[in-house]
C-alpha cells in the first residue's frame, strides 16, 4: 500500500515536470451523445420531433418546410426568403403589431428564414408561455394574410437592403460564384434582384404559401423545458392537427451544368483589396463523398489550422481571412475557398490559393494532419449540443436533407472512418481548380491584367 | 481550502428558477479565478481576461492593444508559433481573442476533458511570449489587411470605429481608433511590445473563468500548477478617462464612398455605470429598440417607414453595455430610405424619446420590456463561453460576478416613473450627437 502511494506520488511529480515543456495528455474527445428523440407523424403528415432538455425555462421551435429558394419562379428569385419575412407580418387573426408584443409579451421570437431548400420558421419563448408561442406559430404559419402596406413596406426595405447587401464586395463575390457554378438550377442565386422584388406582390407570396407551406411538407421540432408528452402532443394537435395536407408540386429537376473553368472579374472601382473566391459543385450530405470531402475541405480552409490560413495569412501575410467553404443542399452541394487580399499582391495571392487546392488533390494528406482534423469535426460537434439553438439547427437540417437522427448519432464515427485515399480521390474531383469558377471582385483598372493570367476573363458590372 | 466567495444564486423567473452557481478564488501572484460547474453536456469554456484595452494606448500607438492581442497568438515559450490554433482546434475546440476599449479577452470552448490544454497553452504565454521583429511585422500585416477588410472596404465600419468616438468624446483615450493607423501600427516596435506584455499581461491585472463539465477541487488543483508560480508585476495605472461635461450637441457628416444606403448615428452621453439612472436607461432602452414591438422599429420601420433597421445599446458600437466601462454613450444607428436627410432621421429619434418623456410608459408596455429583458438573459446563459465571460466581466468592472443573475432585478425593478425621468435628463435634444453617413460613391476611396 505505502509501495503503491509513493509510485503515485513519483508518476504525479514527473506529470509536473512535463507540465512545463510540453501539452498535457488527454483523453479522447468524447463520442456524441444524441439527447432522446420523440418522433411521431399526425394524421395530416407533420412530422413532429420532441426532446426535453430541462437546463433553462426556455423552449425553442422549429417548423421546418421543404419550401425553399430553389422553389422560387424563374421571374421571381428570392420569393421564398420574402415569403417566410411575411409570415410575420399578419394574419387572419392578428395585426403584424399584434404579432410583435404577443411575442415579446412571453419573451419570445418568431423568424421566418429561408436557405436553398427550406423554409423555416425559427422561435423560441420562456418555456411557461409554450401553449402561447404554439398558437401563434400555427397562425402565422397557416393563416398569413399579406397586407398590402405590409407588403409594400417589405419591398421597398428590401431593395435598400439589396443595395446594401451588394455594397459588400463578399457577397458580390458569393453571388457571382453561386450562379456560375449551378447554371440554370434555382441554388444559382442567393437573392432577389431589384425586378424580382418588383414582382412581389400578395398574390405571389400567397400562391407560393398555397403550394408548398402544407403539413406534409413540414417537419415540427420542439425542444425545451416542455410540459408532459401526453400534454405537449395535445397542444400539438390542437394547433396544427385540422391543418389539411395538400398534393405537393414537384422540385425542380437536379439538372446541373458541366463543371467548367471560368473567370470572372466582378468590377468594383475604389475597391481597395480584392476579394476572392474559387469555387465548384459538390455532393450532398447523401453521397459517399461527403465525409472524405467535409475532411478536405477542413484540411484545407477550415479554421485557423487549416492549409489556407497558415500559408495565405500566417507565412505571406496577404490577407487578415483565408478560408473554404462546404455547403451541401439538398441535391448537390457546393465548395468555395475564399480570400481577400490587398491589390499589390492578387497575382500570388491567387497562385497560392490554386497551388493548395492542386495539393489536395494531388498528394496524400499526412495522417497526423487529418487525425487532427477529425478531431477538429467531432469536437465542433459536441459543442453544438451546449445550446437549444445548436440541437434546433442540427434536427432541422435533418428535416430540410431528408436524413434521420441517425445521421447525428453516426456523425463522429463516421468522421473518425475517413482515410487519406478518400480524402485525396473526394478532392480530386471537388476541390482541383482547373474546372472551378475564379471569381475575383476588385476595381478593373488595378487588377484586370493580372487576373487576365489566369485564362478568358469575363468582366462583370455589378447592378445596383 | 475555503473559497473566499461561493455563490448559489436561485433566481425567480417568472416562475422559473435560474442559477448560475460559481466560486471564486485568487492565487497568491493576485490571479482571479472564478470556476463553475455545469454537467449537463461535455463541454467547458475557458475565458481569460486581462484589464487592458484600447484606451490604455499611447498618443502615436493606436491600434497597439490589437496588434498585442495578435502578438498573444504567435508562440510562446514552449508552444512555439502555430501551435495555439493546432492544439485548440486538434482537441476538438474553438478559440478566439477580443480587443475592446476597456479590457482584451481570450477564449476557448473544448470538449471539457480537454480542459488540461487550454489552462497549459493560456498559462506559457501568460509566462512568456515569444516577441520577435519577424512575428510583429508579420501581425502587422494581418492586422493592416484586417483593416482593410473591415474598415477600408466596408462601408459605414469607417464612420462607426473612427469617426463616431471622435464627435462623442473629447478625452483623447476615449476617442483614438481602436484599430489604429497604418502610420501608428507602423512606428510599433518589439521593445513596445515587451513593455506592454511585461505591464499589463501579469495575473494580478488577470481574471480567469472556467464554466462547464468540471470537477472543481481538480480544476482548483490544475489552475494553481499551471498559474501559481507565474510572478505578479507592479499594479499597473489605469488612464483617465474622465470626459468633460457635454453642455451642447454635436454634428458631423461622414462621406461614406463604399455606402448605398444612407445612415446616421445618434447618440447621448449617458449616466455612471450601475447607478440607479443606468439602470433606468437600460430598461428605455429595450423600450425604445428592444424587439419588433420596440417604438422605433414601430414608428419609424413601420409608421413613418423612413428607417430600413437599427441597432441601439448602452455602449454602442461595442455588443452590450456589459463590456464598456464609463464614460458610456447610449446610442442608436439607423440605416433609413433616401427620400429622408440624416437630420430628419435624428428628428424622427429624438421625438420617440421626447415623447416618452413627455408622456412615460405604459404598464403593458413595460411588462413586456422586462420579460424579453428576462428572456434574453436565460438565452444567453445557455453558453458556457457567454457565461464565463459575463462572470469574468462583472468581476472586473464591478468585483461582482454574482450579478450574472442578480443584475437582471435592478433593470426589472425600475418603477415608469424613473424611466420617463432619465428619458427627460439624458436623451434630450440639447445633449445629442448626430453623426450622418452620407453615401459618395462618386469619389474613388484611396
Amino acid at each position: 500500500m505505502k509501495y503503491l502511494i509513493a509510485l503515485m506520488l513519483v508518476s504525479a511529480l514527473a506529470a509536473q515536470v512535463q507540465d512545463r515543456a510540453r501539452p498535457p495528455d488527454t483523453p479522447p474527445v468524447p463520442d456524441y451523445r444524441l439527447p432522446n428523440v420523440f418522433e411521431t407523424k399526425l394524421d395530416n403528415g407533420l412530422r413532429v420531433m420532441l426532446v426535453e432538455d430541462n437546463r433553462f425555462p426556455l423552449v425553442t421551435v422549429r417548423l421546418g418546410f421543404l419550401a425553399g429558394s430553389r422553389f422560387d419562379p424563374a421571374e421571381i428569385p428570392g420569393l421564398s426568403e420574402s415569403v417566410g419575412a411575411m409570415l410575420t407580418e399578419g394574419t387572419a387573426r392578428r395585426t403584424s403589431r399584434q404579432i410583435a408584443e404577443e411575442l415579446a409579451a412571453i419573451g419570445g421570437q418568431l423568424n421566418g428564414v429561408s436557405s436553398p431548400d427550406g423554409l423555416t420558421l425559427a422561435g423560441s419563448a420562456l418555456s411557461e408561455s409554450t401553449p402561447r408561442l404554439l398558437d401563434l406559430l400555427a397562425d402565422v404559419a397557416r393563416n398569413a394574410s399579406f397586407p398590402e402596406e405590409e407588403v409594400a413596406l417589405h419591398k421597398q426595405n428590401r431593395k435598400q437592403s439589396l443595395l446594401e447587401q451588394r455594397s459588400d464586395p463578399g457577397y458580390l463575390a458569393e453571388e457571382e460564384a453561386t450562379r456560375a457554378v449551378f447554371g440554370s438550377h434555382p441554388y444559382a442565386h442567393i437573392g432577389p434582384t431589384m425586378e424580382s422584388i418588383d414582382r412581389i406582390s400578395r398574390v405571389t407570396l400567397a400562391g407560393f404559401r398555397d403550394r408548398l407551406l402544407a403539413p406534409n411538407n413540414a417537419t415540427l421540432i420542439l425542444l425545451g423545458r416542455l410540459p408532459s408528452r401526453d400534454r405537449t402532443l395535445e397542444l400539438v394537435r390542437n394547433a396544427f392537427g385540422s391543418w389539411q395536407s395538400r398534393e405537393l408540386p414537384a422540385p425542380p429537376a437536379p439538372r446541373f451544368p458541366e463543371d467548367r473553368k471560368q473567370v470572372i472579374l466582378v468590377d468594383r472601382p475604389g475597391s481597395v483589396q480584392a476579394d476572392i473566391r474559387i469555387a465548384r459543385r459538390a455532393v450532398t450530405r447523401r453521397d459517399p463523398d461527403y465525409f472524405p470531402l467535409l475532411a478536405g475541405h477542413t484540411v484545407l480552409g477550415g479554421g485557423t489550422s487549416s492549409r489556407m490560413f497558415l500559408e495565405i495569412r500566417e507565412k505571406k501575410g496577404y490577407a487578415y481571412d483565408a478560408h473554404s467553404e462546404f455547403d451541401a443542399h439538398r441535391d448537390a452541394g457546393i465548395f468555395g475557398a475564399v480570400t481577400q487580399v490587398r491589390n499589390e499582391v492578387i497575382g500570388d495571392a491567387l497562385d497560392a490559393v490554386i497551388k493548395e487546392m492542386q495539393r489536395m488533390g494531388a498528394e496524400r494528406v499526412p495522417a497526423g494532419e487529418l487525425s487532427d482534423v477529425k478531431n477538429y469535426l467531432s469536437g465542433r460537434f459536441v459543442l453544438g449540443l451546449e445550446t437549444q439553438n445548436g440541437l434546433a439547427n442540427s434536427l432541422n437540417m435533418i428535416g430540410t436533407m431528408g436524413l434521420t437522427t441517425a445521421y447525428l448519432e453516426n456523425y463522429t464515427t463516421r468522421i473518425r472512418a475517413v482515410e487519406p485515399d478518400q480524402v485525396q480521390a473526394a478532392a480530386r474531383k471537388y476541390v482541383s481548380p482547373e474546372k472551378s469558377a475564379v471569381v475575383v471582385v476588385g476595381d478593373a483598372a488595378k487588377i484586370g491584367e493580372t487576373v487576365k493570367k489566369l485564362g478568358e476573363v469575363r468582366t462583370v458590372k455589378p447592378n445596383p | 481550502m475555503k473559497s473566499l466567495l461561493v455563490g448559489l444564486l436561485p433566481m425567480l423567473l417568472t416562475g422559473a428558477e435560474l442559477s448560475v452557481p460559481y466560486e471564486k478564488h485568487q492565487l497568491k501572484n493576485g490571479m482571479r479565478v472564478i470556476l463553475s460547474q455545469d454537467r449537463a453536456v461535455p463541454v467547458v469554456s475557458v475565458y481569460m481576461l486581462y484589464g487592458v484595452g484600447a484606451r490604455s494606448e499611447e498618443k502615436g500607438r493606436t491600434g497597439f492593444a490589437h496588434l498585442f492581442e495578435h502578438m498573444m497568438f504567435q508562440g510562446s515559450k514552449n508552444a512555439p508559433k502555430g501551435m495555439h490554433f493546432k492544439l485548440i482546434e486538434s482537441n476538438g475546440g474553438s478559440l478566439n481573442g477580443s480587443t475592446h476599449p476597456d479590457y482584451t479577452d481570450y477564449f476557448q470552448t473544448l470538449p471539457s476533458n480537454k480542459l488540461p490544454v487550454a489552462l497549459w497553452l493560456e498559462a506559457d504565454r501568460m509566462r512568456g511570449l515569444d516577441i520577435s521583429q519577424a512575428n510583429l511585422d508579420n501581425q502587422k500585416e494581418a492586422v493592416k489587411q484586417e483593416r482593410r477588410l473591415r474598415v477600408d472596404n466596408q462601408p459605414y465600419f469607417g464612420a462607426i470605429i473612427e469617426t463616431w468616438p471622435e464627435l462623442a468624446f473629447r478625452n483623447w483615450h476615449n476617442s483614438h481608433s481602436l484599430i489604429g493607423s497604418f502610420e501608428d501600427l507602423n512606428a510599433a516596435g518589439v521593445a513596445d511590445v515587451v513593455r506592454f506584455f511585461k505591464t499589463y499581461y501579469a495575473p494580478n491585472n488577470a481574471i480567469l473563468a472556467i464554466v462547464g463539465d468540471i470537477s472543481i477541487p481538480e480544476t482548483r488543483k490544475l489552475v494553481e500548477d499551471y498559474f501559481g508560480a507565474i510572478p505578479p508585476q507592479p499594479q499597473p495605472k489605469h488612464p483617465d478617462l474622465t470626459e468633460p461635461a457635454v453642455t451642447r450637441g454635436r454634428a458631423a457628416v461622414h462621406r461614406d464612398p463604399l455606402a448605398q444606403v444612407p445612415g446616421v448615428v445618434v447618440g447621448y452621453p449617458g449616466p455612471a455605470r450601475r447607478s440607479p439612472e443606468y439602470y433606468a436607461l437600460g430598461m428605455a432602452d429595450v423600450l425604445l429598440s428592444g424587439g419588433d414591438s420596440s417604438r422605433l422599429h414601430q414608428n419609424l420601420v413601420k409608421g413613418r417607414q423612413s428607417v430600413v433597421r437599427f441597432e441601439a445599446n448602452p455602449g454602442w458600437p461595442f455588443q452590450s453595455a456589459s463590456d464598456y466601462k464609463d464614460p458610456n454613450v447610449y446610442a442608436v444607428f439607423l440605416l433609413h430610405k433616401p427620400n429622408f436627410t440624416g437630420k430628419q432621421i435624428a428628428d424622427q429619434v429624438q421625438e420617440q424619446m421626447d415623447r416618452i418623456a413627455r408622456e412615460g410608459v405604459e404598464a403593458a408596455e413595460l411588462e413586456r420590456a422586462r420579460t424579453l429583458l428576462r428572456s434574453t438573459r436565460v438565452q444567453e446563459l445557455q453558453s458556457s463561453l457567454r457565461r464565463a465571460t459575463l462572470l469574468a466581466q462583472y468581476e472586473l468592472f464591478d468585483g461582482r460576478p454574482e450579478w450574472i443573475t442578480e443584475e437582471l432585478d435592478r433593470f426589472t425593478n425600475v418603477p415608469a416613473a424613473e424611466i420617463q425621468a432619465v428619458v427627460r435628463k439624458y436623451l434630450a435634444p440639447e445633449k445629442r450627437f448626430t453623426l450622418e453617413i452620407v453615401p459618395a460613391p462618386k469619389e474613388a476611396a484611396k
